[in-house]
């Protein structure tokens, strides 16, 4: 796909989380960066038709609860998701993740994200 | 059948009828003009204190706090307090009169306000504001030392003592130092002193806590006594504290210092101690009581005999609250021919005990009657629900709402604060015209309750 | 995103980071306002202490407790009957308070020992009630007694009482927030763990940071037992203490209120692996969204959606009928901490209210981040606002109400600007279907008052109409509403009670929910006093 193209589908995506979702805002920054690396993920294989279950803890239940939520809502926002290629699916994907581990903790301006205890 | 006085015999407090003395201090702040009390605190402590005002009032009021934090309390916290004095006249151009009020942690922690008031006096004011009026007042309420009464009371003390300068000539008027009252009894009293030509300075001006919405905009409720007023207190040809326990001190202090006489007492709560206060006022003033006063006076007179002994005679009430408040209120009942048979004060003063108007009462009822100080609202749910003490009747503030919800007895409101009722503020509850209020508002209560349980509300088919 | 330079606090250049101006096309990582700092002496902030925060905003709520506050009575009364967190057994945590009244010579000569006698005088007050939290406050932390060891001695003389202690003075950080963080931990460290609960259903949660405002707690209840999920405890709104102590037993935890409440939640993940689901009860779609995804973690996807069907049908024309009036009203949403961002989207998409401007009194920038992602740009959000840059504000933005606490909201209708509460609600509750289409229905009322239309009139000055004797709300809201709206048979007006509270009160007295056998998965009743008051066996 088009870098051009993927990006504004990303950021589409991007938009949808920042609106609705509360997952990516966890305290510490290195919370942040599991929730978007276990949910994003779990999201992009859902889309993909891929098995997103990794194993019977409810960790792993709660990630995959919170991407079914994530790649239903998706769908229901943009069409244009269910049509999408699963290498296409892959890359704004993986694009997704990228910005949010950007805006979210890499280039957060909160303060708060290095400290050591809750 | 004797009336006993005696302290609360729990060392603790259910449901407080009090709060402490920063709140007394910062509601005699904001009756000032071009003034804003600087609370030396946790932000709590003026939070609270500026809600509990606007659930009463309806409005808001300015009072900043030097936010102590951790550190500040480890290490002290003297530099919040000139970087608080900084702030505020920085952003308020108009203000000249900042009182620097003590809490219980600044008071532990040993600040020496004073010691920065001078500071900043010799500093900051010199330096930073060289041309302006600026009134800095230390004012020392630690929380664990008597009550909201006591703070207003050093508060009212510390204003005067701050401005009070004698002038060679008087100034014609009195000093009218009112307590804790509502708009309503101040305009209340002005409407009694203004009948008798007698020009008074107020403490305080707080009319305009009933503030208006304007179709250009208006901000926040301000009291109006100026420093002028203030100053002028000392060249009085007396005073007259209406409250022993909330401005008694200031009265006493002026006497003392400037030689203005002063008369303390009684609350004009009822016909025959209105009666009392255009005496004193006379006697002071040399004025005469006109005939327009006797009208107001009938009027009342008139209310009163409507209802009293028909249908207030012989009801068993129980009052809360300002000491003074609750003393007058008694006596008031007495006159309309109902028990007042528990009185509660919710301070440990000592000197209850000694106050005429509570030995008149020990000495000369022939009903029950009690008087607990130190009181919590526990003393009298506790009475209700496991002694047997039965009422007709509960005055007091709205802390106390549920004790007369959950036991079914009829409650009006008066003191300090009322926010389950509107407007409680807008009407008074001294001179004249406050006992005709209080008789008829008891007596409808009574009427609402008739009709709730069924009680001889027949009775009012004709009346 | 520029930094947002009131004029009232030129004078303070430290102001300047803690308000910015949401710009288009810009993100966090161009500004964020600084957030949870000491707040300024002498500014005039709305914020409050940490003894509240953690007495009065998280503690309370808790309902078979005696609350019991170490200090002089002052910080007891200031808590004591400024919030609506109700309960469904009478109230005791509204009706009652206790301060140890911590008085002069307390301070010289310690204060322990009276606050021992006051801990037993209150629990023979009140021989119903077995839990007491007590909290220290200013003073009794200075002084520095040891309310633990207090504590640790009652309970050793009254083995069937169980005594929280919350350290959390006033001084104890910037803002209610920091009692907040404490309270959440020593509950916790205190008490978490120390009870076995009754499970009855396969699925069991935590309702973490939901306080029961007006019934919020108990409308979300609803939903939840509607799905056969057993509530484990409620942290704090219609808690109970017991219920709390067993909180380490749930599979989820379901977070409303992060700000209040995300310490635990994050503890409880580490400590004992239970995932934390933060949710928003506030919206339609949020409350749908949320509960469906409770429902794909306990695979009862189907139960979610048959009462998102059921709500979507009952509520949504109700809610319709107000959004229609609604459009571009424009609102300062000016709460404590959470709503900011609970709230802002959904005002704008199923209202098609515009927020001018959010603030947080105590919030973080983590709250800010939420609150300025969920704003439109051109947003204007402030971090600890002071008295003077919140008129400037009003003055400025002009909005069409503002929806605040109770002392600001009086300083707004001055500026002739309808305020809601957004503490305590004016007619809450506020959450789930039922409670949003409430929030429409009073900023309808709240904006479209009659009365509050005459407030810009000047009658010295102005020509004044005199055809009316009465003016209607819709009179005021239909003017460029089309015929098809104004007429649709569809739409609707709130139609449930005055308190919707009662009926779900019933509905559980009644015992109207079905639960799966934690075993055996057979969806079946469950007696009511199970659900109501589980046992609880004590651990070590």
């Amino acid at each position: 796909m088009d870098n051009k193209i993927s990006q504004e589908k990303m950021a589409q995506l991007e938009w949808y989380i920042t609106k609705h979702c509360l997952w990516q805002y966890n305290s510490r920054g290195w919370d942040r960066l599991i929730q978007n690396e276990r949910i994003l993920t779990k999201t992009k294989q859902i889309l993909r038709g891929e098995n997103a279950k990794d194993d019977d803890t409810t960790a792993d239940r709660y990630y995959w609860s919170e991407a079914m939520s994530l790649q239903g809502a998706f769908k229901r926002y943009f069409p244009w998701v269910a049509e999408m290629s699963k290498e296409d699916i892959a890359q704004i994907l993986d694009l997704l993740k990228e910005r949010m581990d950007h805006t979210m903790v890499h280039a957060s301006l909160n303060q708060e994200l290095v400290k050591e205890k809750y | 059948m004797s009336c006993n006085l005696k302290a609360k015999d729990r060392v603790g407090v259910i449901n407080p009828i009090f709060t402490c003395q920063p709140a007394g201090a910062q509601y005699v702040s904001i009756g000032v003009k071009d003034c804003i009390g600087l609370v030396h605190g946790g932000q709590g402590c003026v939070m609270f204190v500026r809600l509990t005002m606007s659930q009463h009032f309806k409005e808001s009021f300015e009072l900043a706090s030097s936010s102590l934090h951790e550190d500040a309390a480890v290490f002290g916290a003297l530099h919040r307090v000139e970087q608080g004095v900084d702030v505020l006249l920085m952003r308020y151009p108009e203000l000249k009169i900042i009182p620097i009020i003590t809490t219980c942690s600044t008071e532990v922690i040993g600040d020496d306000i004073d010691g920065v008031v001078i500071k900043l006096q010799e500093g900051l004011l010199k330096t930073k504001y060289p041309d302006r009026e600026i009134h800095l007042i230390p004012i020392h309420t630690p929380s664990f030392v008597g009550s909201q009464i006591s703070g207003y009371d050093v508060a009212v003390k510390a204003f005067v003592e701050h401005f009070a300068k004698k002038e060679a000539e008087s100034n014609g008027k009195i000093n009218l130092i009112t307590g804790w009252v509502n708009p309503a009894d101040v305009t209340e009293l002005k409407a009694l002193i203004a009948e008798m030509n007698v020009d008074a300075t107020v403490l305080f001006e707080i009319e305009t806590f009933d503030a208006p919405i304007m179709p250009a905009g208006n901000h926040v409720g301000h009291g109006e006594t100026t420093i002028a007023d203030l100053q002028g207190t000392a060249n009085a040809v007396g005073t007259i504290a209406l409250n022993k326990y909330e401005g008694g001190k200031a009265a006493k202090y002026l006497q003392d210092e400037f030689d203005v006489p002063a008369i303390i007492g009684p609350t004009p709560i009822g016909i025959r101690n209105t009666d009392t206060f255009l005496a004193n006022v006379k006697k002071m003033t040399g004025k005469a009581i006109p005939e327009s006063l006797v009208r107001k006076r009938g009027i009342a007179l008139d209310a009163i005999a409507d209802v009293s002994h028909m249908f207030l005679t012989g009801k068993k009430v129980a009052i809360y609250g300002n000491p003074d408040l609750v003393i007058g209120l008694a006596e008031y009942c007495i006159d309309l021919e109902m028990e007042p048979v528990l009185l509660l004060l919710g301070d440990d003063n000592v000197g209850y005990k000694n106050d005429p108007r509570i030995k008149a009462m020990t000495e000369n009822v022939k009903f029950d009657m009690e008087v607990v100080t130190n009181a919590d609202f526990w003393e009298l749910e506790d009475r209700i629900k496991n002694k047997g003490l039965k009422l007709d009747l509960i005055l007091g503030h709205s802390k106390g709402r549920y004790v007369a919800i959950d036991n079914n007895i009829p409650m009006v409101r008066v003191g300090y604060p009322v926010y389950d009722r509107a407007g409680g503020f807008r009407h008074p509850v001294v001179g004249y015209d406050g006992a005709i209020w209080l008789a008829e508002e008891m007596a409808n209560h009574i009427f609402t309750d008739m009709e709730y349980k069924h009680n001889k509300e027949w009775v009012l088919n004709v009346w | 995103m520029p930094y947002h330079q009131f004029k009232v606090s030129e004078c303070i250049p430290e102001r300047l980071h803690h308000a910015v101006d949401k710009g288009a096309d810009e993100d966090l990582t161009d500004a964020l306002p600084l957030g949870y700092l000491n707040t300024i002496p002498g500014t005039i902030s709305e914020r409050g202490c940490a003894y509240c925060g953690a007495k009065h905003v998280i503690g309370t709520p808790m309902k078979d407790v005696i609350h019991l506050s170490h200090g002089p009575v002052g910080c007891t009364y200031d808590t004591w009957q400024t919030k609506r967190y109700i309960s469904d057994d009478g109230n005791f945590q509204l009706k009652y308070t206790f301060a140890s009244d911590v008085k002069e010579s307390n301070v010289v000569f310690g204060a322990e020992k009276m606050l021992k006698k006051n801990i037993i005088e209150a629990f023979k007050a009140f021989p119903q009630i077995h839990n007491m939290n007590v909290y220290s406050t200013c003073a009794t932390a200075l002084i520095g007694d040891d309310i633990n060891a207090v504590a640790e001695d009652v309970m050793a003389e009254m083995p069937d009482k169980k005594i929280f202690v919350c350290n959390s003075p006033g001084f104890a950080g910037p803002s209610q927030s920091g009692g907040h963080h404490k309270i959440n931990l020593q509950f916790l460290d205190q008490w978490v763990g120390t009870g076995e609960p009754e499970i009855y259903s396969k699925h069991v949660i935590n309702y973490i940071g939901e306080y029961n405002i007006q019934g919020d707690q108990e409308i979300m209840r609803d939903y939840f037992l509607r799905m056969g999920i057993q509530i484990l405890a409620t942290f704090t709104g219609n808690g109970r203490f017991d219920d709390l102590r067993c909180i380490h037993k749930a599979q989820l935890n379901v977070l409303e209120c992060a700000r209040s409440a995300e310490y635990i939640c994050d503890e409880l993940r580490v400590r004992y692996g239970i995932p934390r689901m933060d949710i928003d009860g506030f919206g339609f779609e949020a409350t749908a969204d949320s509960l469906r995804k409770i429902g794909y973690f306990f695979g009862i996807e189907d139960k979610a959606e048959q009462i998102i069907a059921e709500e979507y049908a009952r509520w949504k024309p109700e809610l319709d009928w107000y959004a229609a009036r609604l459009q571009g009203v424009k609102m300062c949403l000016w709460p404590g901490g959470s709503k900011l961002w609970h709230w802002s989207h959904m005002l704008k998409t199923e209202m098609g209210i515009n927020v001018v401007s959010v603030y947080t009194k105590f919030g973080h920038q983590g709250d800010m981040e939420k609150g300025v992602s969920r704003c439109e740009p051109g947003t204007l959000a402030i971090d600890d606002p002071n008295e003077l840059e919140s008129v400037e504000a009003m003055y400025e933005l002009k909005p069409d109400l503002i929806m605040t606490g109770k002392r600001p909201g009086e300083v707004a209708k001055k500026i002739r600007i309808p305020y809601l509460n957004v503490h305590g609600y004016h007619n809450g509750p506020y959450k789930g279907f039922e409670g949003w289409v409430r929030l429409a229905r009073d900023i309808y009322n709240c904006v479209y008052s009659p009365a509050h239309s005459l407030v810009h009139l000047d009658i010295s000055k102005d020509e004044i109409p005199t055809d009316k004797g009465f003016a209607t709300r819709e009179s005021l809201s239909d003017v460029n509403l089309s015929d098809e709206i104004k007429n649709s048979t569809e739409l609707r007006e709130y139609t449930g009670d005055y308190d919707p509270i009662p009926r779900l009160r019933k509905k559980l007295e009644e015992n109207q929910y079905t639960f799966p056998d934690p075993v055996t998965g057979e969806w079946r009743q469950v007696p009511l006093e199970t659900i109501k008051r589980g046992k609880i066996v004590d651990v070590e």
